[in-house]
């Protein structure tokens, strides 16, 4: 009985470890998000600031302004891992039609030529300034603060921290919004 | 012997001075690298880079990377598949350091046309019930966000159809228009030069205007209630299927029968016993009154 004791206190904490290894690990197995992941995410992703004021010809609806803050910062995120790594399977449903595209594109040729980017991401200030009637497509502009690292294999070539500004057209999904198209454009205030 | 050494240093300084003027060339041609601020979509050029020896020149675009080894003291070409994407590209040479600068890329001419039109259904003459917009892109499919204006024809079925020219803002040109007096097909074509594109939206009758019915008797003891023909104030036809409620109050109590229109009229069948009154609607429209005295 003695003996039984000691040994129940003696694997108690090796079960104890592997018990939390299994419910660190058994959700990965499942096809699930494991413990924690999400909100490691959610905390990875950029800041997104969304202005809608004066949104015509509709205006927008406030979870309708949340969801797409929240997928726009996902797109970076994984635009973002995707330039770095060269690894096309970093994007997923975010992006679609020609921005996919050339996306996707730019990736396998970044590849292929041993450059890679990284974006240390300062966060976006979003306005949507288009909202069709039918609510099928809006249109935004983003004031991007962003530092993008041009790297050869591990050589920097450049690094630039000057304001960006982006067009981009988002589309509703089922139960997201994409980006359509994502176009880089000169830096005015004019949007803003 | 002081004086010597010091013949020796200066000789020493102006050997680095020769060797540094011999080296900076190299540099100015990496810092004088003229690209020009902006490029139209699918159109090369060249980029003038000074001095001499090899260098790797870098391009990167929002689709398209480049790397190549060139020789510096000419024209670096830059094709026009290299810069199809609008948007901003990066210039990097890298002979010792490295340098860089970037050019933006503008949309071409317009040359399709993304015409959304809303509803694909609506009442005639309602206001501002059809919306049209259309997204002006160039042959790469890059949005134009300098298009001036489109041009909204609008062709119906019957009567005399319109234009309007709607400015764009940031490449996106859209309109609100009311419905036209007629049934049938409309045909909207947003045009912008040479590229058009066309839809048609299905104008269909609006509410019932005038409902009046009129029963006589059928067989049984029953009564035969029916519309005349269903039309909206414009004059025109309810479509068939559009339905009519015929409702009976009588000493039993309350019933309606609801009843397609078919070939442009309602008709039902109802059952009478004594005095009744007897009413028609379609839709929000309340039509006429019958009141019936146990006989017709």
């Amino acid at each position: 009985m003695k003996i039984a004791t000691k040994l129940n206190v003696a694997l108690r904490p090796a079960c104890l470890a592997i018990a939390a290894f299994a419910l660190a690990l058994g959700p990965l197995a499942l096809g699930l998000p494991a413990l924690g992941q999400e909100s490691t995410q959610s905390q990875s992703l950029p800041q997104v600031h969304l202005n809608a004021d004066g949104l015509a010809p509709r205006p927008i609806e406030e979870l309708t302004g949340t969801t797409i803050a929240r997928y726009y910062a996902l797109a970076w995120h994984e635009m973002a891992g995707a330039l770095e790594s060269g690894r096309t399977s970093a994007l997923s449903d975010e992006f679609i039609g020609v921005a996919k595209e050339r996306l996707t594109r730019r990736v396998n040729e970044q590849r292929q030529t041993g450059i890679h980017v990284r974006i240390v991401d300062h966060g976006h200030n979003l306005k949507a300034v288009f909202y069709s009637t039918d609510g099928a497509a809006m249109q935004l502009f983003d004031q991007a603060q962003l530092e993008i690292q041009t790297f050869d294999g591990d050589k920097l070539l450049d690094t630039q921290t000057v304001p960006h500004q982006y067009m981009i057209l988002m589309t509703p999904g089922a139960d997201r919004w994409y980006i359509r198209d994502l176009e880089e454009v000169e830096v005015s205030a004019k949007s803003f | 012997m002081q004086r010597t050494t010091l013949n020796y240093l200066a000789g020493y300084k102006v050997l680095a001075v020769c060797a540094l003027l011999c080296v900076l060339p190299g540099l100015v041609a990496a810092a004088d690298l003229q690209v020009p601020a902006t490029v139209q979509a699918g159109q090369g050029f060249s980029i003038s880079a000074e001095g001499s020896g090899q260098a790797t020149f870098y391009l990167i675009g929002p689709d398209h990377v480049v790397k190549r080894t060139v020789n510096l003291g000419g024209d670096l070409q830059v094709q026009s598949s290299d810069v199809h994407a609008a948007g901003r590209y990066q210039i990097i040479l890298c002979g010792s350091p490295c340098t860089s600068t970037s050019f933006e890329v503008k949309a071409a001419q317009p040359a399709h046309l993304s015409f959304f039109l809303h509803p694909s259904r609506v009442p005639v003459s309602t206001h501002d019930s059809i919306d049209a917009t259309a997204f002006v892109f160039d042959q790469y499919f890059n949005l134009d966000l300098a298009a001036a204006a489109v041009d909204f024809r609008v062709t119906p079925a019957s009567g005399a159809g319109f234009s309007r020219q709607v400015p764009a803002r940031h490449g996106v040109s859209t309109i609100r228009m009311d419905s036209t007096q007629h049934e049938g097909p409309v045909h909207v074509t947003a045009a912008l030069g040479k590229v058009e594109e066309a839809r048609v939206v299905q104008q269909v009758a609006a509410e019932a205007c005038g409902l009046r019915m009129k029963a006589f008797p059928g067989a049984n003891n029953t009564i035969i209630v029916e519309t005349d023909p269903v039309r909206d104030c414009s004059g025109n036809a309810l479509p068939d299927g559009t339905v009519v409620s015929f409702t009976q109050v009588d000493k039993a109590g309350k019933s309606t029968v609801d009843t397609p229109i078919k070939k442009g009229i309602a008709r039902a069948q109802l059952s009478v016993r004594g005095s009744a009154q007897i009413t028609v609607a379609c839709g929000v429209v309340l039509g006429n009154e019958l009141a019936l005295s146990g006989r017709l």
